[in-house]
């Protein structure tokens, strides 16, 4: 129906605008130096490649050990689970609810982890976070049992009930609606009083611990949402890709280049980032479809001179339009109707108040 | 066991070597260098290239590597960093443009590297130079060169930097300027010359350590991106800034690479061998959590 192409950048698109979104939770409206978000796209990835495959191996009566990861078995494993996930559109809807449920959990986890160096370290916190990024991807890389180690698995897929001709376009669709809920959440969250509260703390930690806030409590919940969503982006690139090696999630793609989307379209901004995400998978896409005359007219292989674009790109922003391509704009709050409207309610109240503290106190002397 | 721990030592003086340069570039402008992965590959390349095209050692290209891995260093500092430090930029906008920087440098190593492969026909994808190396040894005990050298040069860099720092007036002028930015502009020091030496020495470090470490591990242009987190491990560990407490990080977190695991592995099993990379990571968090100011927390007080 839609060509692969299409759908290539609808994916890519909803992927990038999942991450950056919760990368902006996190640096745009708390300023942390969130240098891990592999972290928890990897641990999301992970949980997709071995959860619920082996839910379901256990339910059908597969092996669901160490011998699921294995590479001797898994694709036959694998195999079995999706014949019977084709004939089964309830139980493929369960366990993709299920898995992004289980995916935002365990980012939760990964989140709520890192707040104990982030509430303590300061100038390092950016380098520890990628480090701790680093480490998950070496053990997953590395410990077979988990998600196969060099050799990867296979991810159970849960579009295949639809047929192989739809299948794609119906994952792309179910990941694109996924990252609009995602935007739309992120959104909300600016303009409650939740997010007027974090951006307060950004602004002015000191004066805001003043006021009563919890800056502790404030940075462990916000990790804990960006981790969260990350993590919903990572199965979701397992589940659509139906596969999982760990070696191809790397700190550039995962970390470095959401950055990247992020302080072009405007830190601290949704709609920035939407539009920042937007044109850099167009851009890139481009770059792929006119790789043979690029690199004819160039006279260099086009990945290095997306290197050196997204380089260029970077310095750029850095250099002459650090607010972004949309600037962070003030908080939206209630039209100034609604505040005198809301004094004036009070003011009722208060009076009522008063007047039968009055009579009470009449009464009693 | 000998070859292991020549290794092992050749590793971690580069180690100590590239993280000197991060926390020298650190302490001065406040600048996490991520461009300095891609100065570790470019050092390896320009070692690399010297020895297929030219032939000789190849530690005569060494110097040559530092030239080049300094004149990267100023550029980066005269292009981008110069301007963030003027319009006082935060410190992730510092770390990003490096980043940028080195997606630059990493893109031109790579039309670089495939420029070597298509006219010269050299396999510049991926080389091992540690066989071009020499064998010194007397009787049955024989080591490569690069067991010698590496720590040598890392004991003239710390006199070198110890001399220069206390004893010339603008190494002074620039722990000044290090210590207490505004009180050192006021009193006359020219800034912009200090955070200028400070890039053109980290660039050189860098590539020096990429000139050496070709000799010890595989080269490849993405080299010194996984490397990266082992040199930012080894200048944390040490203390951030303190120049000759990450000179020890880096030298500690690249023996406990090498040795600890073999170290581990007689103790468990060779299973652990493949979990090398997690080893610096892991040096790294357990530093931060137990001793977030680094090893040079231990000998500097600070005077109230």
């Amino acid at each position: 129906m839609f060509p692969p192409e299409v759908l290539l950048i609808m994916v890519n698109f909803a992927i990038g605008l999942i991450i950056t979104i919760s990368l902006n939770i996190e640096v745009g409206l708390l300023n942390i130096p969130q240098f891990g978000r592999l972290l928890a796209v990897v641990m999301g990835a992970i949980i997709a490649a071995a959860v619920p495959g082996r839910i379901l191996a256990a339910m059908l009566g597969y092996p669901w050990g160490a011998e699921y990861a294995d590479h001797m078995y898994n694709y036959k494993i694998v195999a079995e689970i999706n014949s019977v996930l084709a004939n089964n559109p309830l139980l493929s809807a369960g366990i993709f609810l299920l898995t992004l449920i289980i995916a935002a959990l365990i980012g939760g986890v990964t989140g709520y982890l890192c707040a104990y160096p982030a509430i303590r370290l300061k100038e390092t916190l950016g380098i520890t976070l990628l480090a701790f990024g680093d480490l998950a991807v070496t053990i997953a890389w590395n410990y077979d049992p988990l998600v196969g180690g060099t050799t990867g698995v296979f991810v159970i897929d849960p579009f295949i009930f639809v047929g192989p001709a739809m299948r794609f376009t119906i994952a792309a669709f179910i990941t694109l609606v996924v990252a609009l809920a995602v935007y739309v959440y992120a959104e909300l969250l600016v303009r409650s009083p939740y997010g007027r509260m974090l951006k307060a703390v950004r602004d002015a930690e000191i004066a805001a611990g003043i006021y009563g806030k919890d800056i502790i409590k404030v940075r462990k919940q916000v990790l804990i949402i960006g981790g969260a969503i990350a993590a919903m982006a990572g199965a979701l690139w397992a589940l659509f890709t139906g596969s999982m090696k760990a070696a191809t999630y790397t700190r550039l793609q995962w970390t470095f280049w959401p950055w990247a989307f992020m302080m072009l379209g405007g830190v601290g901004n949704n709609l920035g980032i939407f539009i920042g995400v937007l044109i850099y998978t167009i851009v890139r896409y481009l770059i792929i479809v006119y790789k043979g005359a690029i690199s004819t007219v160039v006279g260099v292989s086009p990945e290095w001179l997306e290197y050196i674009l997204i380089g260029l790109l970077i310095i750029l922003i850095v250099l002459f339009r650090p607010q972004g391509l949309l600037p962070e704009k003030p908080t939206y709050s209630i039209s100034a109707r609604r505040v005198t409207s809301i004094v004036k309610k009070v003011e009722e109240e208060v009076e009522k108040q008063e007047e039968s503290s009055q009579s009470k106190s009449n009464k009693t002397s | 066991m000998l070859d292991l721990v020549v290794k092992a030592i050749a590793y971690s003086s580069c180690i100590g070597i590239g993280a000197v340069a991060i926390a020298l570039i650190y302490s001065a402008t406040r600048t996490f260098n991520f461009a300095h992965a891609s100065l570790v590959s470019w050092g390896m390349y320009v070692v690399f290239a010297g020895v297929y095209l030219l032939g000789y050692m190849p530690y005569y290209y060494i110097p040559i590597a530092i030239l080049v891995g300094a004149a990267l260093g100023l550029v980066i500092y005269g292009g981008v960093n110069r301007w963030l430090l003027k319009a006082k930029a935060s410190e992730v906008n510092l770390m990003m443009s490096t980043l940028g920087a080195d997606l630059i440098l990493f893109g031109f190593l790579n039309i670089y590297s495939d420029y070597l492969i298509q006219v010269y026909k050299i396999p510049a994808k991926y080389f091992v130079l540690e066989v071009r190396d020499i064998m010194i040894g007397a009787g049955d005990i024989s080591i490569r060169l690069i067991g010698i050298v590496a720590p040598f040069v890392l004991v003239a860099i710390v006199i070198a930097l110890h001399i220069f720092l206390t004893k010339t007036k603008i190494g002074i002028a620039m722990r000044a300027s290090i210590e207490n930015p505004e009180l050192a502009s006021i009193s006359g020091v020219n800034r912009d010359l200090v955070y200028a030496l400070a890039w053109i020495i980290g660039g050189g470090l860098a590539a020096l350590s990429g000139g050496l470490l070709s000799l010890v591990v595989a080269g490849y242009t993405a080299a010194g991106m996984t490397m990266i987190v082992t040199f930012f491990a080894g200048a944390i560990v040490g203390g951030l800034f303190s120049v000759f407490g990450s000179l020890l990080g880096g030298l500690l977190v690249g023996l406990s690479e090498f040795l600890g695991i073999a170290l581990l592995a007689s103790i468990v099993g060779g299973w652990v061998y493949a979990y090398r990379p997690a080893v610096p990571l892991a040096a790294l968090a357990i530093t931060l959590l137990l001793k977030p100011e680094g090893l040079a927390g231990f000998f500097i007080k600070v005077r109230e």
